[in-house]
């Protein structure tokens, strides 16, 4: 069946393990990791999309869809319950002939380009659902319009120390893409991709099929089919993107991310670009006679009675008396009872920890995050 | 489950001015992010009914805002669902409702619809939690035309002049029914919750119309309480009656109340869904100071607050001082104003430095989108 025409298809790419994340990621999906309160990491690429006018939306899952599929539901949390478009769980499916699991970003668009076909889109915006940064993906599309590119690569300034972990291009004065390197050893430029992409829907299948039949190819955008393009002379540009963006790929990185939503110099969460999510129904938190709260960000449903000092608390955590929470993330549903002291921690969802116990050492230079998983019970002291 | 729900949404025979003056009585803001209408609707929802009538007889513009497709209450459905019926003028009806009797004479079409078998009436100035099977099984039980839901509680003159006061004999069956009676002592308050069959409810309107009766709690509840068997389904939870502002400021602070909130929000019957907002978290600022109070998402504290409510994105400033307080959404306090005993409306604004004060048995109230 042939739908109604969609100017552009977004893919969102949320299979990956997110293995850099450890515990936190062992029974979801990068993308479901919970973020900033009462999100979670892919509510800022789906909000981004629907606040940019983008309403066909594939989801393509992999590694533990099953609190990502129930999270996304039918879309209506971000508007995206459609009469046409919408929203799509795309996990690999059985075919005649071959079958198999995604094999590397570029493939799973592959495997999926009879999804894309149905609309008939003249671009594909190709997303990452581990990000967290509010952009306007229309500006893009419209700077891809502009320069008629067969395909755009968003880019943001990176400082040249932390270069080398990013794919880094060069551009000429047009925005021009004249190199692109992942993760070069010697950066040659600090412009780094930030793994958003606008293709013409026909270049990049073309370029897919290539790829496909490629056997040394490891299936991948970066790697392989953006050099590919690269070398085959066609049009790809730079689509400078200037404001908050941060890959929450490491723990270290999810912590600093949340951190930023403290103060006044990170990442403002505001009215103007409404950041969507599925909520629990849950009252106003409650702030009890003995409690102390500082810079922190405290969501629905929680009941404070202790003290919370930089940090962020997710809905339905109880914090009792006494207890002392600091430069932590507490996720959703977390019980800490009296007298505990929660140091430079995250806590999983659902965590119960035991009274008068210590978790975590105080944010120094040598200390490290101390990460508690999922719905674990802690009622004695951890080793040292 | 096999019942329709009636909800209306300001059947109230007096007027809550301060509160009501631009909103039905169901649309006033309670709790931090709720409005009254979401305790009797998610009660409903809680209970299975999910064919629901909100009879709503004027100034419910913000109702309608605030209930839309019904999507939040799980009502947006091809199988039932919410349907709004405000006045609707042909023939001889015409005006807004002059009462309950008269609002479901004029709705009796959508009543003889439905192919529900029992009819579940509730108005939305009460705040309780309820199963609503239970009282439709005690019903049955009873064989009664009318389940009146009451809680047995004690009054005092001033609280009685808006309820309906029951008298029971020993099965339960009511014997005398007073309406806005002035007294004091310990009695059956009728919740403003009624449970019918839905034939017999069409009836009563049948009758209503023979006989030009508009009043549901004269004309039926008081005057046929000997040839009706009417029984009282005795509620023992968290009530709530919002009939003043008084009231409402009393019962808005209760929530402070770890127990209270823990009934009401987190009981076995269900959550209170609302109109969802997508509001960020609540953004404490490095020297907020906070103690005994609620605070909706949405709200950045950059000052003092002290057993008090803040709705959803209210600021306040550096410095300022809200004590005892309710501040309803969009409520902007500027830095070193000082608040004690106040309600302020939506959309307030607080400038820089100003003293409010009101007094705990009069809080003082600020209207809607006013500027201090």
């Amino acid at each position: 069946m042939k739908l109604a025409k969609k100017e552009c298809v977004v893919m969102l790419l949320a299979g990956g393990q997110g293995s850099r994340l450890g515990a936190l990621t062992t029974k979801i999906a990068k993308p479901s990791v919970p973020f900033g309160g009462k999100y979670r990491i892919i509510d800022f690429a789906l909000s981004n999309c629907v606040n940019s006018g983008l309403d066909t939306i594939g989801v393509l899952t992999q590694y533990q869809p099953l609190i990502l599929n129930s999270y996304i539901g039918d879309g209506k949390s971000w508007d995206l319950d459609r009469m046409y478009g919408g929203i799509q769980i795309l996990p690999p499916y059985q075919r005649v002939g071959d079958s198999e699991w995604y094999l590397g970003t570029a493939n799973s668009i592959f495997q999926n380009t009879n999804f894309i076909d149905q609309y008939s889109p003249e671009y594909v915006l190709i997303l990452s659902g581990d990000h967290i940064y509010k952009m306007d993906y229309s500006l893009m599309i419209d700077f891809h319009k502009r320069m008629d590119a067969d395909c755009t690569i968003s880019v943001i300034d990176v400082p040249i120390k932390e270069a080398s972990r990013f794919g880094i291009l060069s551009s000429d004065d047009s925005g021009r893409i004249i190199d692109f390197e992942e993760k070069p050893k010697r950066p040659k430029s600090t412009q780094a991709s930030m793994g958003i992409y606008v293709f013409k829907w026909n270049k990049l299948k073309k370029y897919l099929e290539i790829d496909d039949k490629n056997p040394d190819s490891s299936n991948d955008f970066g790697k392989d089919v953006i050099p590919l393009m690269l070398r085959s002379n066609e049009k790809l540009y730079a689509y400078k993107f200037k404001g908050y963006w941060k890959d929450v790929g490491t723990i270290d990185s999810l912590w600093q991310a949340n951190m930023d939503l403290l103060g006044e110099n990170g990442f403002e969460l505001s009215e103007d670009w409404i950041i969507y999510s599925r909520h629990a129904e849950k009252p106003p938190h409650y702030v009890g006679k003995n409690a102390l709260i500082n810079n922190s960000l405290v969501s629905e449903g929680a009941v404070i009675l202790g003290n919370v000092e930089n940090s962020v608390i997710f809905s339905g955590v109880v914090i009792e008396e006494n207890a002392l929470v600091k430069d932590s993330v507490i996720m959703a549903d977390v019980k800490i009872n009296k007298n505990c002291i929660i140091n430079y921690s995250i806590i999983d969802e659902m965590v119960t920890i035991g009274a008068n116990l210590k978790i975590g050492k105080p944010k120094g230079e040598n200390s490290e995050i101390t990460v508690i998983p999922r719905e674990s019970v802690i009622n004695k002291m951890q080793e040292e | 489950m096999n019942a329709l729900g009636i909800i209306f949404s300001d059947m109230q025979d007096w007027s809550m001015t301060e509160l009501a003056s631009h909103r039905s009585v169901a649309a006033i803001p309670f709790g931090g992010r709720y409005r009254l209408i979401d305790f009797p609707l998610s009660n409903m929802v809680n209970s299975g009914i999910n064919k629901i009538y909100l009879i709503t007889s004027s100034n419910y513009r913000s109702l309608m805002e605030h209930v839309g497709s019904g999507k939040d209450w799980d009502l947006s459905r091809k199988k039932g669902g919410i349907l709004m019926i405000p006045p609707y003028s042909a023939g001889e009806n015409h005006g807004l409702y002059k009462g309950r009797l008269d609002a479901l004479k004029r709705v009796l079409d959508y009543i003889k619809f439905s192919k529900r078998n029992y009819v579940v009436l509730s108005d939305s100035d009460m705040i309780y939690d309820i199963n609503y099977n239970k009282v439709i099984q005690y019903h049955e039980e009873k064989n009664s035309d009318i389940t009146a839901v009451y809680i047995k509680t004690d009054i005092n003159k001033s609280d009685s002049i808006h309820k309906i006061l029951y008298e029971f004999d020993e099965d339960g069956r009511a014997d005398d029914i007073l309406v806005y009676p002035v007294t004091s002592g310990n009695y059956n308050i009728g919740l403003n919750t009624w449970v019918m069959n839905k034939e017999f409810l069409e009836s009563l309107i049948y009758d209503a119309i023979a006989r030009n009766y508009k009043d549901f709690s004269f004309d039926v509840l008081s005057a046929r309480v000997h040839s009706l068997r009417i029984y009282g389904y005795e509620y023992t939870g968290f009530f709530a009656h919002i009939d003043s502002l008084q009231s409402y400021y009393e019962n808005s602070m209760k929530l402070l109340n770890m127990d209270t909130l823990q009934n009401i929000f987190y009981s076995n019957t269900g959550p209170i869904y609302t109109k969802t907002k997508d509001t960020a978290p609540a953004k404490y600022c490095k020297d907020a100071v906070v103690k005994n109070s609620l605070i909706a998402n949405g709200c950045i504290i950059e000052g003092t607050v002290e057993n008090s409510i803040l709705f959803r994105d209210v600021r306040v400033g550096k410095n300022a001082v809200v004590k005892n307080s309710i501040i309803m959404q969009h409520g902007r306090i500027s830095d070193n104003a000082k608040l004690d005993y106040i309600i302020t409306d939506t959309y307030t604004f607080v400038n820089k430095d100003r003293v409010l004060l009101g007094y705990s048995n009069c809080p003082f109230f600020i209207k809607k989108n006013s500027v201090v």
